[in-house]
């Protein structure tokens, strides 16, 4: 009988139509929400218990047509025709009705249950839009229900629709082409009646027609012979219109939103120039555009420097007096010194990791939400450009500077395999908040902010040569820039909240079990006397070639846990977290610049692996752990000058 | 006002100005990419500005905006305003 009471539903729409917070909404899982287009990527997966009914919500990434692209496209495409949901909950940015509908029409075509949720009426008012819901409901026969997600508003409704209709689905309109299109459409599905794929004939007829390379490949498994015939069609269509087939069937669905938006909407008031627009205008000059952006990049990093490191001195007058307790009350015998260590360790990824990540995670989510990264990649475009990648590329590198692990996923909105590969690459140069510890934490803390800043240039400089290089490497045209500039609109702090947390979170969790097992390993090895082993084993690399304490050598190797254990564990073995007293200027400043560059750490390197596979995850391993070892050996005999 | 009223590219026509799409010279999945964003032959677009150098544009298309790469921007022939 349970299973009666079990509905499905899918969240599709195009990029920053709202869908993440409708979903956010009705699940209560507060995931990632951005505000740039297609920026949701996985498939998000959440449970709604109302009214007796057990929902379950998933949500699809971001697109445009349902026309294969990007992998986020067919991701959909298939998820919606293979586990088909109960219902299809359309989200549509109010404010950009036309474009909107173009996807709709496509999701009709695949002759799934849909509701359409007009999303961001709010906005939509201000710009003095207003649409006709009854008109659009009667013309493609679907429920259309008005809401503004940021506010919940209207999303109780489009669940109680999915209940009323759950037993009786509507049977929407189809939209249909021009004669000669639907002449061919029908001469197509008369041959794919007994096909037995898992789309509507119709729809395989159309996107045939469209030279879709998927359902193509899919109709040359079944039956080549169709091939052959909608070959045919497509070239009269050609000749009638004089323009690829499938430009002629885009043509037509596009002038079909178009026609169905006039008869729906109205804008009454001129748009006036809005706060937005003279923000805009600032922010996307010429060259003002610029200044402004390095002050806003300039003065995130700033901000994060200045909050962690009081953040950091004041935590660590706190942590000061705890291990003189442990010793004289727990006691310092064998497994009571592995448990301080233990503790000694979440002590110290307190201490000098949380305040600089938090601060971090706070600016990158206000500058999101705000509508700001993408002035970033509008700006940025023409610099990725030498690097073989287009303006996009820079929500990667700047998502990497928190983490690698979210940078590289983010990749996937580059259109190519190409794109995303070097891409990913770059990201693994970009010093994330861990290897932002070490830099801040050593050489800013012990040898100069100067310095700092100055290892931040030195690994943009080398994201660029390495860029440059590898898209030489790799070959091929660059994938020209086409984004949705989203207007700005006032930062959510229950967003930013959220998004941040979820960071941390992440972030806590990922981190501290590594950190505790590594530093009862640590101090295991430490108490077994193995240390002295290890050290000397790889002290021709550290000792000889990077002037480097012998300890460093198993640093480095807990590194690749997570960078940041490099710090924490120096603290830890050494007992104390004023590394001047340990270290010398060009020693924290030649290992932080191997901590920066070599092997990237596990989580990334699972992404990397899972992304692209593992030869050319080894390959970036081994290429970047040499590079880095030999650069940072060269760095110190420079260094050796200067101090 | 401009008086010259022949075709041009995108990316030659000035910031602030307006045009009307008359084709796009690209391939099948380009147009296709352009034409699901709202850029078919036939629909205006303005020009709102772009960036040093060869940078890429940003455009208005029926109400929404849209950033585009250079080499993009001038494969799409438009009718001036």
């Amino acid at each position: 009988m349970t299973g009666e009471k079990k509905i499905n539903i899918v969240l599709a729409g195009q990029g920053n139509a709202g869908k993440s917070s409708v979903f956010n909404y009705l699940t209560g899982l507060h995931q990632h929400i951005g505000n740039w287009a297609g920026k949701t990527i996985e498939k998000r997966e959440g449970t709604l218990f109302y009214k007796g009914y057990t929902i379950d919500v998933f949500d699809l990434p971001g697109i445009y047509s349902l026309t294969t692209y990007s992998v986020e496209e067919i991701i959909s495409r298939e998820f919606i025709v293979q586990q088909k949901p109960d219902f299809v909950i359309n989200v549509i940015d109010s404010t950009n009705l036309e474009r909107s509908l173009i996807f709709t029409l496509q999701l009709l075509e695949l002759e799934c249950p849909i509701i359409l949720a007009l999303n961001m009426l709010d906005l939509a008012k201000k710009k003095g839009i207003t649409i006709d819901f009854n008109k659009l409901q009667s013309i493609i026969n679907a429920p259309v229900i008005p809401t503004v997600a940021s506010r919940g508003k209207g999303l109780a409704n489009i669940i109680d629709k999915v209940i009323e209709l759950k037993e009786k689905k509507p049977d929407h309109g189809i939209n249909r082409y021009g004669k000669e299109i639907e002449n061919c459409i029908e001469q197509l599905t008369a041959f794919l009646q007994d096909i037995n794929l898992p789309y509507p004939a119709r729809f395989i007829a159309v996107k045939l027609l469209e030279k879709d390379s998927d359902i193509t490949k899919l109709v040359l498994g079944k039956k080549p012979e169709i091939l052959e015939k909608s070959r045919q069609l497509c070239g009269n269509l050609e000749e009638i219109h004089g323009q690829d087939s499938s430009v002629v069937i885009a043509d037509e669905r596009s002038h079909l939103a178009a026609q169905i938006t006039r008869e729906i909407e109205k804008i009454t008031k001129k748009k006036e120039i809005s706060l937005s627009d003279r923000l805009d205008a600032i922010t996307t000059h010429k060259i003002i555009g610029y200044f402004v952006m390095i002050l806003i990049l300039g003065g995130m990093f700033i901000s994060v420097f200045s909050f962690g490191n009081w953040f950091s001195s004041w935590l660590g007058t706190i942590f000061k007096d705890w291990s003189d307790w442990w010793n004289s009350n727990v006691g310092n015998t064998f497994f009571a010194s592995l448990g301080w260590a233990a503790i000694e360790s979440v002590l110290s990824l307190v201490q000098i990791a949380l305040p600089y990540i938090l601060p971090f995670y706070i600016i990158l989510y206000f500058l999101e939400d705000w509508g700001y990264i993408a002035r970033i990649s509008f700006l940025m475009d023409h610099l990725m450009h030498r690097m073989g990648i287009h303006g996009k590329g820079c929500i990667p590198f700047i998502i990497g500077f928190g983490c690698n692990v979210p940078g590289c996923l983010a990749c996937r909105i580059m259109e190519s395999k190409r794109e995303r590969f070097i891409t990913a690459l770059l990201v693994t140069f970009i010093p994330c908040s861990a290897i932002s510890v070490i830099i801040f934490g050593l050489v800013g803390k012990y040898v100069s902010i100067l310095w700092a800043m100055g290892l931040y240039l030195f690994a943009i400089i080398l994201v660029y040569i390495a860029g440059w290089l590898s898209s030489k490497i790799v070959g091929g045209e660059p994938v020209e820039l086409i984004m949705q500039m989203p207007d700005y609109k006032t930062p959510h702090l229950k967003t930013i909240h959220y998004q941040t947390w979820d960071a941390l979170k992440e972030f806590i969790f990922i981190a501290a079990p590594v950190v505790v097992i590594s530093g009862i390993i640590i101090q295991a090895i430490n108490l077994a006397g193995w240390m002295q082993a290890i050290s000397s084993f790889l002290s021709p690399v550290t000792v000889n070639w990077l002037g480097l304490p012998a300890i460093t050598g198993i640093l480095l190797i807990f590194g690749i846990l997570r960078k940041e254990l490099i710090l924490v564990m120096l603290a830890a073995f050494l007992g104390t977290t004023n590394f001047s007293d340990v270290l010398t200027s060009q020693q924290m400043i030649t290992l932080a610049i191997v901590s920066m560059f070599y092997v990237p750490c596990v989580a990334t390197i699972s992404v990397l692996w899972k992304e692209f596979g593992w030869k050319k995850t080894l390959t970036i391993c081994i290429l970047e752990t040499l590079g880095a070892i030999l650069l940072a050996g060269l760095i110190k005999r420079i260094l050796d000058f200067v101090f | 006002m401009d008086n010259k009223q022949g075709i041009t590219s995108l990316a030659d026509i000035k910031d602030g100005q307006s045009g009307i799409i008359v084709s796009i010279l690209g391939g099948r999945i380009l147009t296709k990419r352009l034409s699901d964003l709202g850029l078919n032959s036939g629909t205006e677009v303005k020009i709102i500005g772009r960036t040093l150098f060869s940078g890429p544009i940003q455009i208005e298309v029926s109400g929404s905006r849209l950033v585009i790469g250079e080499g993009l921007a001038s494969k799409i022939i438009v009718q001036p305003k």
